[in-house]
């Protein structure tokens, strides 16, 4: 049996990581959920995560700030930005900075779990090689 | 009583007063914070609880009436509704429509509720409303409050109502230029959709003897960009003599811009009035087409102060305009070399220039242009 994947949640609109969190759990996933981008970062560099699910507009620090400064630091950890901005700008920034997808709100959830679990699994494939 | 006795007395009353106002005031604010964090506390609950809902393959949620119709259910249903799509959104939209959150609404609104009342029930409306909300919002766009009227709108272009297109743009011509200014901006949230009704309309009231609301719409439709429409508005251009609507025509050929929306604006230029004069350059310098070049630097010799400072501020923005604008330093005309500098100055060039100066790169026109600058008894910078 496969140990459960721990996931780091980061949102300031706590619609979202309530629905996020909701869903993970059901599906048998450890959620941890933060409403801050400096406590996401803290979090990411102190606790093991299989992945994260951050949001662009945070308060403390922007999304793909974190993103940025876990890349500087060499942790690898799958990161999916979310942001409810429209423009090609934050998808590109995003990818250039090392994100493992994008995703726009309002969001579709099993689009948001197919895409967890393809990240997981190439995740896990690149650990086990 | 001795008059120090009355003094006394008085002093004690305005104390008491004093602090009865404050404790009150306190106590008010109190109130509030824990009707605010009790209104969170039971939002986070329900966010939960709709969540569940979403996720679950079987319905979760047991709510009873008094619950369906709490604002902290609403705020939650909303700040669902702005988070996810597909399914989940259809899951929503049943809940919404099976307990019958818009028929609450609307009812609220209608009612004779204080403001904060019907405003959360117009926010809520706008929000998570559909064709059946669009109607209750459109009758309310004639509300009595101008903040029910302006949410009203929001929510209806928020919704892709298009049928209150017509309605919005016939209370443009009654509306505050507050209310006016925010229905703009809903029109501008209809997207092209909204940009030839909004055409149909000006043309059908141009000539009217009062034109309020025109401008706001003109330039409504300049912000949506749909490049089709140029040509109609450039038709009106030309058979209009209300220069508030000229000047917000021009405004919109510019942020249209391509070069159906050039051509009306090289004939603004011949205008015996500097305000259109001067509201083409800008609109020019706006398109980006360096073919117009040569009319804005004859226009930096334009006997109005204001032609002149755009033209030479759409110059520095178009492609090649600087070389004109150096061109203008060795004009004849006072006032052209004045613009030119001026404009030259403003987007930095005064700064490029000194430094190629110092760094020995600097050429004849970098020295002329310092030199200008330099001039004593010269107002600007």
């Amino acid at each position: 049996m496969s140990e459960t994947k721990r996931i780091l949640v980061a949102d300031d609109a706590d619609a979202v990581t309530t629905v996020i969190t909701t869903a993970l759990e059901i599906n048998g996933f450890d959620v941890t959920a933060t409403d801050n981008g400096n406590h996401a970062l803290e979090l990411a560099t102190t606790e093991h995560f299989d992945l994260a699910i951050i949001d662009q507009l945070m308060s403390g620090m922007l999304g793909i700030d974190v993103l940025k400064r876990l890349r500087l630091e060499g942790n690898q950890l799958p990161v999916i930005i979310l942001s409810g901005v429209d423009g090609a700008d934050i998808v590109v920034d995003s990818f250039q900075s090392g994100a493992s997808d994008f995703i726009r709100k309002p969001f579709r959830l099993p689009e948001l779990l197919a895409r967890m679990e393809k990240h997981l699994s190439t995740a896990a494939a690149k650990t086990s090689t | 009583m001795t008059a120090i006795e009355a003094t006394y007395a008085a002093v004690v009353v305005v104390l008491v007063l004093g602090f009865s106002l404050l404790a009150g005031v306190i106590g008010l604010k109190w109130a509030h914070r824990r009707r605010v964090q009790a209104h969170n506390k039971r939002r986070r609950s329900y966010l939960r609880l709709l969540s569940a809902h979403l996720v679950s393959p079987t319905p979760t949620l047991t709510l009873d009436d008094r619950q369906f119709e709490d604002d902290a259910f609403i705020d939650a249903v909303i700040d669902i509704r702005n988070t996810v799509a597909g399914d989940s959104a259809v899951v929503l939209k049943d809940l919404i429509d099976g307990r019958g959150l818009i028929n609450l609404q609307a009812a609220r609104l209608r009612s004779p509720f204080p403001l904060g009342r019907r405003l959360r029930a117009v926010v809520s409306l706008a929000e998570i409303g559909d064709q059946a909300a669009g109607r209750v919002l459109m009758q309310h766009l004639s509300d009595r409050e101008p903040e029910v009227r302006i949410h009203s709108a929001r929510g209806l272009a928020r919704m892709r109502y298009l049928p209150a297109i017509e309605p919005m743009l016939e209370r443009m011509r009654y509306e505050s230029p507050l209310v006016r200014s925010k229905f703009g901006d809903a029109l501008i949230a209809f997207g092209t959709e909204a940009s030839w009704p909004m055409v149909g309309f000006v043309r059908v009231h141009q000539h009217d003897d009062d034109t309020t609301g025109l401008p706001e719409i003109i330039r409504a439709i300049g912000r949506i960009g749909e490049r089709e429409v140029g040509p109609a508005l450039s038709e009106l251009l030309h058979e209009l003599e209300n220069v508030e609507i000229c000047l917000a025509i021009i405004e919109s050929l510019g942020s249209i811009g391509g070069p159906r929306s050039l051509r009306p604006l090289r004939k603004t230029f011949c205008s015996d009035d500097w305000r259109i004069r001067a509201k083409a350059a800008s609109a020019m310098g706006e398109i980006g087409d360096p073919s117009v070049n040569p009319i804005l630097f004859q226009a930096l010799g334009d006997s109005s102060w204001w032609t002149r400072r755009n033209s030479a501020g759409a110059l520095a923005v178009l492609p090649g305009g600087i070389n004109w604008l150096y061109d203008g330093l060795i004009s004849h005309d006072e006032f052209a070399r004045d613009a030119a500098a001026e404009a030259l100055a403003d987007c930095g060039e005064l700064s490029a220039a000194k430094l190629r100066f110092d760094s020995g790169e600097g050429g004849p026109r970098d020295l002329r242009l310092i030199r200008y600058m330099d001039r004593p008894g010269l107002v600007f910078s």
